[in-house]
Order: structure tokens, then C-alpha cells, then sequence
């Protein structure tokens, strides 16, 4: 009896990607792909625009001594320093009113987080952000703090040519964007959404396919079992008898 | 046998040029044709019991027959006769009583139609694997072969088939039926690394009981 040389399809098998299956398979399912994308979207859009979610806004000011006063001194302790001289009396009363906050001070300091900052190239400074209830007010409100620190630090330069000690030059070095911050978290979030939608409903789409008995066609069996079909016959048990 | 005598309809249907599941046949054949030289020798196994494998060996040698080429089909399947009862007639002689004397297979099976000599199990043994375990199977499936184009051994599920080794690695190579709705995915991936990883020459898939609603 003739013998059939071993198939070439065996030889390359190894080698074969799975990725064809794996899309075919997510395009065969492609219902529950989309709806789990879509679920996972809105539920990300329920979270995204509800109405007690808070925008944080980033506003950064850089502090640095005047030339020939506090060069010495570590940068941090110097706008520590700088800090504490500027927000002793009515400082957040001022950013207060700049800001156009009409609630109680207790809340609108709770909603402050100011830290110290250094750069690699030395500069040091402060970050300062505020989370509101509307991308707008969140970034007012960072804005004011850091416009009013600005003017305090002003002011107590011009306290020194009257006896002070401090001197420093703060400028703000970027404003908090309401737009850009508000428009780019629901951006990531959507994004968010659609990678885990896909990976959720691809998993299930696979794990599905895994454990089920209908087969779609040779195209379908070739890709499951990645081995040639030499022929495909139809279900004849309805014409028996 | 004729026709006419046959008890299963489903076989009546598989041996009838009139079948509409006949081209079907007609191109499975052709293509485990064109993969060697004749006569071939083809194991044909499912996954697991039930993927069709009897009526798929009846329909190619049925659609073979029809073209004027002669073909084989012998059952192997000695745990669980089928070919037999599928084709009505009854299991007293057959592979068994044929590698148990010195007489060739001819001498033990019948013809179901023109073209299409089917060989039965015969008794089965106490340890049914046994007859299939002998150099003696092989060569008497060659003897068979003689004249004929394609001889189809109707065998076991796959599992128990690679406990075979004559029927995993003695003829020309193995067909695996996978059945359309009762055979899962999981199973028939599993199986096909199996019977590759045995070294087995894995001719091909035939995708059974197919229906357009399948999925």
C-alpha cells in the first residue's frame, strides 16, 4: 500500500500564528465585543459626568532667592520659608475672594493641595492644585491661589526695603486650563473604557468559543484546529426515512 | 447486500446515487485522493464516539463506488461494532475471524453496493484490541487494498485509537471527523495536538453533520 509522505501543513503548523484565530474569532463575535465596549463606555460616561465627580486643576509657581539674599540655603527650606511668610494672615481669605468662592473657607482649604517642588536644573517652587466641582472653578481657583502667592511674595520684597528679611522672586510658571484637564480625563477615561471593553468582551468571546459545539464553517474549523478540511457534510438526518 | 435489505436509512441514504449529500462525498474523496498514491490506506477517528465516522467512511466509499472506483471499509472498532448494524447485515464473520485463520479479508466481508466491499468486526474477543495489536491487521488491510483504490478503517475514538499504534501509525494516514454541533471546540483542538504530538500522519478534518444554522 502507497504511503503518503508526511503533509507540509504539519511541517509549518509550528509555526503558524494564533493571532488569525484569535481575530477571527473576535470578528465572529463581534455582538458581544462591541456590547461590552459599549457597556463599559457608558458606565465610564455615568461615572465621568456625574454630577458630584471633582476636576482637580494644576497650577505651578516658581520661587527663587534675589540675588545676593538666601543663595546658600537649600532650595526647599527656602520656599518653605517663603511659604510660611506669605500665607500667615488672610492669605487664603484673599484666594478666597480672587477665586470668587462664595462657601465656607474650611471646605475650600480642604480642596487645596500645595506642595514644594525642585527641578532637575535646581529650580524650586510650588504646585498647587484644587479639586471643584466644575473644571472651571477648579482651575480659578488653583489660578488664584498661585496669582495671590505671587503678590504676596511681592509684597513682602517690598516689606524688606522697609526692614524685612524675606526676599524672593515668584512668578506663576502655568495656569490650570479648564478645558484641556476636563477634555482629556474623559478622553483617557473613554479610552480606558474601550481597552478593557475589548479585553473583557474578547475574553469572553474566547472563552465562549472554547466551549462551544457549533462550528461555522471550514474556514472556522481550519482556524480552531489549524490542520487542512478535506471536506465539509451537510446534516442529512432531517431527509432520512 | 442490496440496497433495498439495508436496515439503517441513514446508510440507504449514504450509498445512494441519488443522496443529496452525495458531491459532498464526491469532493472528500477526490481530495483524500490526490494526497497519495493508490491505494490508500486512511484510519478514520473522531474526537470522541458519535462524530460520524461509520457514515463518513460509507459516504466516501459509497461516492467513490459511483464514479466506477472500488473502495473498502473495514470496521475496527471492536469495542463498539457499528458498520453492521448500520448496513444490516450480521457480525458472525468478519476482521476478527479473518486474523484468526489464514484466510484474507476478502473472504470475510460482503459487498453493500457495487464498488463497496464492507468488512464487519466479526466476534469480538475478550480483550478487544488484541487483533488490532498484530503485524497480521496491517497486512491483511494491504491485502485488501489490492484492486481497490481507498480502504477506510472505521476506528475507535482518537484516544483509544493512539493506544493502537498499528492504527495510529500503520497505514497511510489518519482522517479526523469533527462533528458540526456535538463536538466541542475545546475537545477537537485537544485531540488534533494529541494525534500531531503522537507523530501521527494527520491527513485532514471533515467537519460532519454540517447545517447552514450551525452557529
Amino acid at each position: 500500500m502507497a504511503s503518503t509522505n508526511r503533509r507540509g501543513w504539519q511541517r509549518g503548523r509550528g509555526e503558524d500564528p494564533i493571532l488569525p484565530e484569535v481575530l477571527y474569532v473576535l470578528w465572529e463575535r463581534r455582538l458581544l465585543v462591541v456590547g461590552a465596549v459599549l457597556a463599559l463606555v457608558f458606565v465610564a460616561a455615568v461615572f465621568g459626568l456625574r454630577p458630584d465627580r471633582l476636576y482637580t486643576a494644576e497650577a505651578s509657581v516658581s520661587v527663587t532667592p534675589q540675588e545676593g539674599v538666601g543663595t546658600g540655603e537649600d532650595p526647599e527650606a527656602f520656599v518653605e520659608e517663603v511659604l510660611a511668610g506669605v500665607t500667615a494672615r488672610d492669605f487664603l481669605r484673599d484666594v478666597m475672594r480672587e477665586a470668587g468662592w462664595t462657601e465656607g473657607p474650611e471646605e475650600f482649604r480642604e480642596r487645596f493641595d500645595v506642595e514644594r517642588h525642585q527641578d532637575s536644573d535646581g529650580a524650586s517652587g510650588l504646585r498647587v492644585r484644587f479639586s471643584g466641582s466644575s473644571a472651571e472653578e477648579a482651575s480659578r481657583s488653583a489660578n488664584a491661589y498661585a496669582e495671590v502667592f505671587v503678590d504676596r511674595v511681592q509684597r513682602l520684597n517690598d516689606r524688606r526695603l522697609a526692614g524685612g528679611s524675606l526676599a524672593a522672586d515668584a512668578r506663576v510658571e502655568k495656569y490650570a486650563s479648564p478645558e484641556s484637564g476636563a477634555n482629556y480625563h474623559l478622553l483617557l477615561l473613554a479610552v480606558a473604557a474601550m481597552v478593557a471593553g475589548v479585553i473583557v468582551g474578547g475574553t469572553a468571546a474566547l472563552l465562549l468559543e472554547s466551549r462551544t459545539r457549533s462550528w461555522r464553517d471550514a474556514r472556522d474549523a481550519e482556524l480552531t484546529l489549524r490542520a487542512p478540511v478535506l471536506g465539509v457534510i451537510p446534516d442529512y438526518s432531517s431527509e432520512e426515512g | 447486500m442490496t440496497l433495498g435489505s439495508a436496515h439503517d436509512a441513514g446508510a440507504e441514504r449514504l450509498l445512494s446515487p441519488d443522496s443529496s449529500v452525495r458531491r459532498h462525498f464526491e469532493e472528500l474523496a477526490d481530495n483524500l485522493l490526490s494526497l497519495g498514491e493508490r491505494p490508500l490506506s486512511v484510519v478514520v477517528t473522531g474526537p470522541e464516539p458519535g462524530a460520524g465516522c461509520s457514515s463518513v467512511c460509507l459516504g466516501v466509499s459509497g461516492a467513490l463506488a459511483a464514479t466506477g472506483r472500488r473502495a473498502a471499509v473495514v470496521d475496527c472498532n471492536l469495542r463498539n461494532p457499528g458498520l453492521h448494524r448500520m448496513l444490516g447485515e450480521p457480525n458472525f464473520l468478519g476482521l476478527t475471524t479473518s486474523l484468526g485463520g489464514n484466510r484474507a479479508l476478502e473472504h470475510y466481508g460482503f459487498e453493500a453496493v457495487p464498488g463497496v466491499f464492507a468488512v464487519p468486526t466479526g466476534p469480538v474477543p475478550a480483550d478487544p484490541d488484541a487483533p488490532l495489536r498484530s503485524e497480521r491487521f496491517v497486512e491483511a488491510v494491504r491485502g485488501l487494498g489490492e484492486g481497490r483504490d481507498l480502504v477506510l478503517l472505521d476506528a475507535p475514538a482518537a484516544g483509544r485509537m493512539l493506544d493502537t499504534p498499528t492504527l495510529s501509525g500503520g497505514f497511510d494516514g489518519v482522517l479526523l471527523v469533527v462533528h458540526a454541533t456535538q463536538t466541542s471546540k475545546n475537545t477537537a483542538r485537544e485531540v488534533t495536538e494529541d494525534l500531531l504530538d503522537a507523530g501521527v500522519n494527520l491527513l485532514g478534518v471533515v467537519l460532519n453533520g454540517f447545517t447552514n444554522g450551525t452557529s
